[in-house]
C-alpha cells in the first residue's frame, strides 16, 4: 500500500474542489486518453463505503504549495488492464505487463491531479505519480474531501481528493 | 520531419506518437529531459520536441532552457504538452523558449492546430482540421 503524508499539515487553506469539476476533469481525461466513445457512468455509492473490489490498482499524486492535497485513482484490476491495452496499443489486455499498467494508471492520475491543481489556489507543485497494485492508504492527518464513483465498461472506478485535517492550533 | 516525444509515461508517448505519425513525422522518444538531451548530443536533431513538464531526472523546463542555451539547436521547435496549467508556469516556459503550450487533456485536433500555427504543416489533415 502507498502511505501518503504531509510533513506540515498545519498552515494551508482547506478549500476543496467541486465534485462536478472533478467529474468533468475525469471525463475529459478519459475521453482524451481512451477515446470519446469511452463513457464513464455514474455509480451511487453510500459515503464511507470502501472500494468494492479486492483486486485493484491505485495511483496517487500530491499537490504542495498554496493548496495542499492528494488525488487518488482506484481502478478494478481487469479494467486497469483493459485501459492499459487501449492506451498503449496492446491488442490483448492479458498481455499488459504490470509495468505497463502502472504507467497507464499513473498517467491517468497525473492528468486528473494536474487539472485539480489548476482549479485550486496556486502556486503549487504536483508530485510524480505513485502507483500500487492494491489500495492506497493515508496517514490520519488526511481526510477524503471529495469522492467520485463511476463505472467504466461495468467496472468500478473511484477518484478521490484528500486534504489534510485542519489543525486545532 | 522528425519529432522527439519526451514524456515519462509510455502511454502518453504512445498517444502522441500516433498523432504525429499520422501527420507524417518520424518519431523518437525519451523518458525524461536528460535522455532527450543525450540523444540530441549524440546527433539527433529533431524539427519538433513535444515536452512534458513533470518528469523524473530532468523536467521539461530544464530541458527547454538547455536546448535554448545551445545555438546549434536554435531551429528546434519546442512544444510543451503538460498538465501544468498555472499561468505563471506557462509564461515561464514560453519565456524560456517554448514556442507553444498544450495542456493535458488534449484532443488530436488541438495538437494539429498548434503545429499549423507553428508552420509545421501537417500532411494528412482534412480542411476542417480533423486528422484523416
Amino acid at each position: 500500500m502507498n502511505l501518503l503524508a504531509f510533513s506540515d499539515a498545519s498552515s494551508f487553506e482547506t478549500e476543496t474542489p467541486d465534485i462536478d469539476d472533478v467529474r468533468g476533469v475525469t471525463e475529459d481525461v478519459w475521453a482524451s486518453l481512451l477515446g470519446e466513445e469511452e463513457i464513464l457512468l455514474p455509480r451511487a455509492v453510500p459515503p464511507g463505503t470502501p472500494f468494492d473490489k479486492d483486486d485493484v490498482w491505485s495511483s496517487a499524486v500530491t499537490i504542495s504549495g498554496a493548496w495542499q492535497g492528494a488525488v487518488t485513482l482506484e481502478v478494478d484490476a481487469d479494467a486497469a488492464r483493459q485501459l492499459t491495452s487501449q492506451m498503449l496499443g496492446i491488442p490483448n489486455p492479458e498481455d499488459a505487463e504490470e509495468s505497463d499498467v502502472a504507467d497507464a494508471v499513473g498517467e491517468l492520475v497525473n492528468m486528473i491531479g494536474g487539472n485539480v491543481k489548476g482549479m485550486m489556489p496556486g502556486p503549487s507543485t504536483l508530485s510524480l505519480p505513485a502507483v500500487a497494485a492494491g489500495r492506497a492508504a493515508f496517514s490520519n492527518d488526511m481526510h477524503e474531501a471529495c469522492r467520485l464513483d463511476v463505472s467504466w465498461r461495468g467496472a468500478p472506478v473511484r477518484v478521490c481528493v484528500h486534504v489534510p485535517v485542519a489543525s486545532d492550533d | 520531419m522528425r519529432a522527439l516525444i519526451i514524456d515519462d509515461s509510455r502511454a502518453m508517448r504512445s498517444i502522441l506518437r500516433k498523432i504525429v505519425t499520422q501527420l507524417g513525422f518520424e518519431t523518437d522518444e525519451a523518458g525524461d529531459g536528460q535522455e532527450a538531451l543525450d540523444k540530441m548530443r549524440a546527433g539527433l536533431v529533431p524539427d519538433l520536441c513535444l515536452v512534458d513538464w513533470n518528469m523524473p531526472v530532468m523536467d521539461g523546463y530544464t530541458f527547454i532552457t538547455s536546448v535554448r542555451d545551445n545555438p546549434e539547436w536554435r531551429d528546434v521547435t519546442l512544444m510543451m504538452v503538460t498538465t501544468e496549467s498555472e499561468q505563471r508556469q506557462i509564461v515561464r516556459a514560453l519565456a524560456a523558449g517554448a514556442h507553444e503550450y498544450v495542456i493535458k487533456p488534449f484532443t488530436p485536433e488541438a495538437i494539429v492546430q498548434k503545429l499549423e500555427l507553428l508552420g509545421l504543416k501537417a500532411k494528412f489533415v482534412t480542411p476542417d482540421g480533423a486528422i484523416a
